[in-house]
């Protein structure tokens, strides 16, 4: 059995939110039985962006705002892997905040983790775009002046195909919809609600525990979209759109919108370049055994022949 | 003495058929066996305004244009006006004489800065300001007028239904041919070969070009000779863009991604149209290349120029060969990922096609003012290659010589490229296999703990990739592992590691691939310059030759790591240098300045965005030669 943790010090601060998301990822990784070559982690900047160090597969650590393109260029090059883009709510919802909306309509099948805590922790606890105006935390001189910005509405509004929220001190719950929004192909984002114990002495642990629920103990929740019509993928949309809304004394966790009838990006590849699977960019030979390329001038690009 | 030896300029409105009837031209004397060459000059505009063709045809191999053009082609009433100092005594101007009384003020697509010139200087020369008078002022010069009714000749050929302007870019395409003396077969070849084989299309075109032909045979006041036929092999008609995007296909590209801008996109769209190919394995094509058959290279719009570049560079760390394209402003938004790519030893190509600056600048206009910002781009200190080409032959080779670069070397490359080269139309021989060569990166051995980043002698460490091996990569300083360190000595080891580079390169690069001296070794004159210029400044040289002055060129084609002592050695022999470029500071020099400590003191710059002509480039040297200028500006070019 492969061991996903690596041996260095974890060096983010004791009681950080971002120890279970990490636990709940390297959980999830080992049950999903794969190579660990197979995964490819990326992450942004900042305390959330150490992930990838901390777990023992392929990983890169990218550029403050950038983890979603630099994530859709390993699966675009190699279909066949399993990614995971973990970003900040800084790095997600506000520099790379274009990205984030791009994503949602490419539909690449990949996994986008919102490590929410509402402060920039790394350079000391300015507020996040998750920050309710208003709220003062530890770090700031005045309550915050900008409004918050809602990230389930935000995905459900560009075209994510998968849209939960998890708290990251129920690792066990993490694991299980980290595990679905893997499973689906497509992109999926999940809001992780963690506290910053160090600058975030708004919502903390206990703040959470007190209002958190899980949205599938209620037997009559269904956020799966079951057929491809638009009338039922609105339904379904309209349904999260609603429970989205729902901030203050209740937060809803779990899948708040499944939809697996739209194409991702890969498929939509693939309706052109056939074998885009079978022999992704990665796998393609450019050169032939005699050393020559592969792709011919004379056959690829006739339509700029002049014949005398 | 050629005997053929024709520039001409086509002008008219943006989006109205220009491209078109300039494409005909180059592929009808193509097909008729001539060479021939051309540029696009237009606004940042859809419809409407100014834009033209410029186009030379040759029967040797041509690279570069000149004025006074022999030909000047009105489609518009503002191509009279704008073109008025582009003639002399060898033009014949073709214009629409039921145009002839518009009055400058009339022309609304003119810009009010350009519209004042022009009248000032009609003014001056007591000329009415109306297009007669601008007329006028090029008969002044020399030039002979050919006035031609376009509606009564569409509405003789089609009859009064068919909307003149429609038919407007082949009736001056055919006018213009007949007038020149190609044979009128190879006219319709050229419509058919631009707009293909739709019966009814073709059936108008064919009157137009017959209605065009005979107006030209009752009114030969002009003196036509008819062309001879001349019996050539087939070449392809390619521009910068395309040249550029078929090098890198043939080279091996599998990802290309990139956010619109002009002049780059156009090398993404016309991949975007070739991108489904069957390869050529070569021998039997066994079961298991099967597959192959319906691959090809993924096209990718990003939704910027972030997103494009991060995705090229980490598509490359799965061992996929990836390119982005970009102009100035996009090349700008890239400098962050490019420091990324530098600290990751990342093998990612950039093109980047080089227009007029700084922010928005003249976005469709040329210029060669990004070498210092690509040599510099991204902060911190990294090893990255910027590598030049200046025309469409050199471009394809250099397109696949820079993934073997990128991914030998284990570096981010620039590819700088140029507007003139991007929209300038070619005609070159089919590729040279024997020429070409794929080189790619040192492989890693599988082993656990594999360290990407492994201190080696030459700074290149194997290659590890994701999907294959445990890697990790973090814009931070990092341990061999890839895993963050800020420990000094490490810091010092990796800095050593990834500079060094800069020495492997220099090299490893074979020295013709580095530096060209074209021309007589013993010269009188030595250029120094780079990308684009280089087919005028050599045609120049051609003139000068035949004047008894030699001259030399320094062609600079590896821009970082600079090849100092190759460049030093050229320039430390040469009797007089001058330095020939597409921006104000004259960037090579400071570069030659910087790294041979060599100064250069004459400088024949252009920054108007319009393309370098020979004529300039001829009358700068003869400046700065005769008359001791030290610095010459070239000013040509509506």
């Amino acid at each position: 059995m492969h061991n996903y943790r690596t041996d260095l010090w974890v060096d983010w601060c004791p009681g950080c939110g971002d120890f279970g998301i990490l636990a709940a990822l390297q959980q999830s990784m080992m049950e999903m039985n794969k190579k660990p070559e197979d995964f490819a982690i990326f992450s942004g900047i900042g305390c959330s962006a150490k992930t990838p160090h901390y777990i023992n597969a392929p990983g890169m650590h990218t550029l403050h705002g950038r983890v979603i393109p630099f994530a859709t260029g390993v699966k675009l090059a190699n279909p066949n892997l399993t990614v995971i883009a973990d970003g900040g709510d800084g790095d997600l919802l506000s520099i790379g905040a274009g990205h984030f909306v791009a994503a949602g309509r490419r539909n690449v099948d990949m996994t986008v983790i919102i490590h929410n805590n509402g402060v920039y922790g790394l350079t000391k606890g300015q507020a996040s775009p998750t920050l309710p105006r208003g709220e003062k935390t530890k770090g700031l001189q005045r309550p915050n002046i900008l409004d918050s910005l809602n990230p389930i509405a935000l995905a459900l509004t560009v075209g994510y195909t998968f849209v939960a929220r998890a708290f990251s001190f129920d690792v066990k719950n993490t694991k299980d919809i980290i595990m679905k929004a893997v499973k689906h192909r497509g992109t999926s984002v999940i809001d992780l609600l963690q506290p910053c114990p160090t600058y975030n002495d708004v919502n903390t642990k206990e703040w959470y525990e007190k209002r958190i629920y899980y949205l599938d103990k209620d037997p009559t929740w269904d956020p799966e979209v079951r057929e491809a019509t638009s009338e039922a993928s609105e339904k379904k949309y309209l349904q999260a759109i609603h429970k989205s809304l729902e901030w203050g004394d209740k937060i809803p966790l779990g899948v708040l919108y499944q939809n697996d009838h739209v194409p991702s990006f890969g498929d939509r590849i693939a309706e052109h370049i056939t074998n885009y699977f079978e022999v992704p960019p990665s796998d393609s030979p450019i050169v032939n055994s005699a050393g020559l390329p592969i792709a011919r001038m004379e056959s690829i690009f006739t339509d700029r022949l002049i014949r005398r | 003495m050629p005997l053929v030896d024709i520039d001409l300029i086509i002008g008219g409105p943006q989006g109205g058929g220009i491209d078109s009837a300039a494409q005909i031209v180059i592929r009808a004397f193509s097909i008729a066996g001539y060479e021939a060459y051309g540029i696009r000059e237009y606004y940042s505009n859809i419809k409407g305004r100014h834009s033209y063709f410029h186009v030379r045809v040759k029967e040797t191999p041509v690279r570069s244009l000149r004025y006074p053009v022999d030909l000047l082609v009105c489609l518009d009433y503002e191509s009279p006006f704008v073109h008025m100092e582009d003639v002399s005594d060898i033009t014949k101007v073709l214009y629409d004489e039921d145009l002839a009384n518009t009055k400058i003020e009339q022309v609304l697509t003119m810009e009010p800065e350009t519209k004042k010139h022009v009248i000032d200087r009609l003014k001056d020369g007591g000329f009415e300001t109306t297009l007669a008078g601008a007329v006028k002022y090029m008969q002044s010069k020399g030039a002979t007028p050919y006035p031609v009714s376009f509606r009564n000749l569409v509405v003789a050929a089609l009859g009064p239904n068919k909307p003149p302007a429609r038919y407007a870019n082949t009736l001056g395409a055919s006018l213009a041919m007949a007038l020149m003396g190609l044979p009128q077969e190879f006219t319709s070849r050229g419509i058919e070969s631009v707009f293909g084989k739709k019966k009814e299309v073709i059936e108008d075109n064919e009157k137009i070009v017959l209605s065009g032909y005979d107006f030209v045979r009752t009114h030969n006041v002009v003196n036509i000779k008819e062309l001879p036929v001349r019996s050539a092999k087939d070449k392809y008609i390619l521009t910068g863009n395309e040249a550029i995007g078929i090098g890198k296909v043939i080279g091996g590209l599998k990802l290309q991604t990139y956010y619109p801008i002009t002049p780059a996109a156009d090398e993404s769209f016309f991949l975007e149209g070739h991108d489904y190919f069957e390869p050529v394995m070569g021998g039997d094509m066994d079961k298991e290349n099967e597959v192959l058959k319906n691959t090809g290279v993924v096209v990718v719009q990003a939704e910027d120029e972030i997103a494009a570049v991060a995705m090229a560079i980490s598509g490359a760390m799965t061992g996929t060969r990836t390119a982005t394209g970009t102009s100035g402003p996009g090349f700008s938004l890239m400098a962050e990922a490019l420091g990324y790519a530098g600290i990751n030893e990342v093998p990612v190509v950039v093109s980047l096609y080089q227009r007029g600056g700084p922010s928005t600048g003249l976005p469709t206009r040329n210029s060669q003012a990004d070498l210092m910002f690509a040599i510099n781009a991204g902060h911190g200190e990294f090893a990255k290659i910027v590598y030049s080409s200046g025309d469409v032959p050199e471009a394809i080779y250099d397109a696949i010589r820079v993934f073997n670069y990128a991914e030998k070397f284990q570096v981010p490359v620039i590819h700088i490229l140029d507007k003139n080269l991007a929209n300038s139309f070619f005609l070159v021989d089919g590729l040279d296999y024997s020429k070409i060569k794929i080189e790619r990166w040192k492989l890693a051995p599988n082993s656990e703990n594999f360290e990407r980043f492994k201190l080696t002698e030459d700074g290149i460490s194997p290659m590890g990739m994701f999907g294959k091996n445990i890697i990790w990569l973090t814009g931070d300083e990092h341990s061999e592992l890839g895993h963050i360190t800020e420990d000094p000595e490490t810091r010092d080891a990796m800095m050593v590691k990834r500079m060094s580079k800069l020495q492997t390169i220099l090299k490893e690069i074979p020295e013709e691939e580095q530096v060209e001296l074209i021309g007589d070794p013993e010269a009188d004159v030595t250029l120094l310059s780079w990308g684009s210029n280089k087919g005028v400044i050599l045609s120049v040289f051609e003139k000068m030759k035949e004047e008894g002055v030699k001259a030399n060129l320094v062609y600079v084609k590896l821009m970082n790591p600079f090849p100092s002592e190759l460049v030093s050695k050229y320039l430390s022999s040469a009797k007089l240098v001058i330095d020939l470029e597409n921006n104000y500071t004259g960037q090579l020099a400071l570069l030659v300045k910087q790294n041979c400590g060599f100064e250069v003191e004459n400088f024949i710059l252009k920054y108007n965005g319009r393309h370098t002509t020979d004529d300039e480039v001829y009358d700068g040297i003869k400046r700065v030669l005769e008359k001791k200028e030290s610095k010459v500006v070239m000013v040509r070019g509506a």
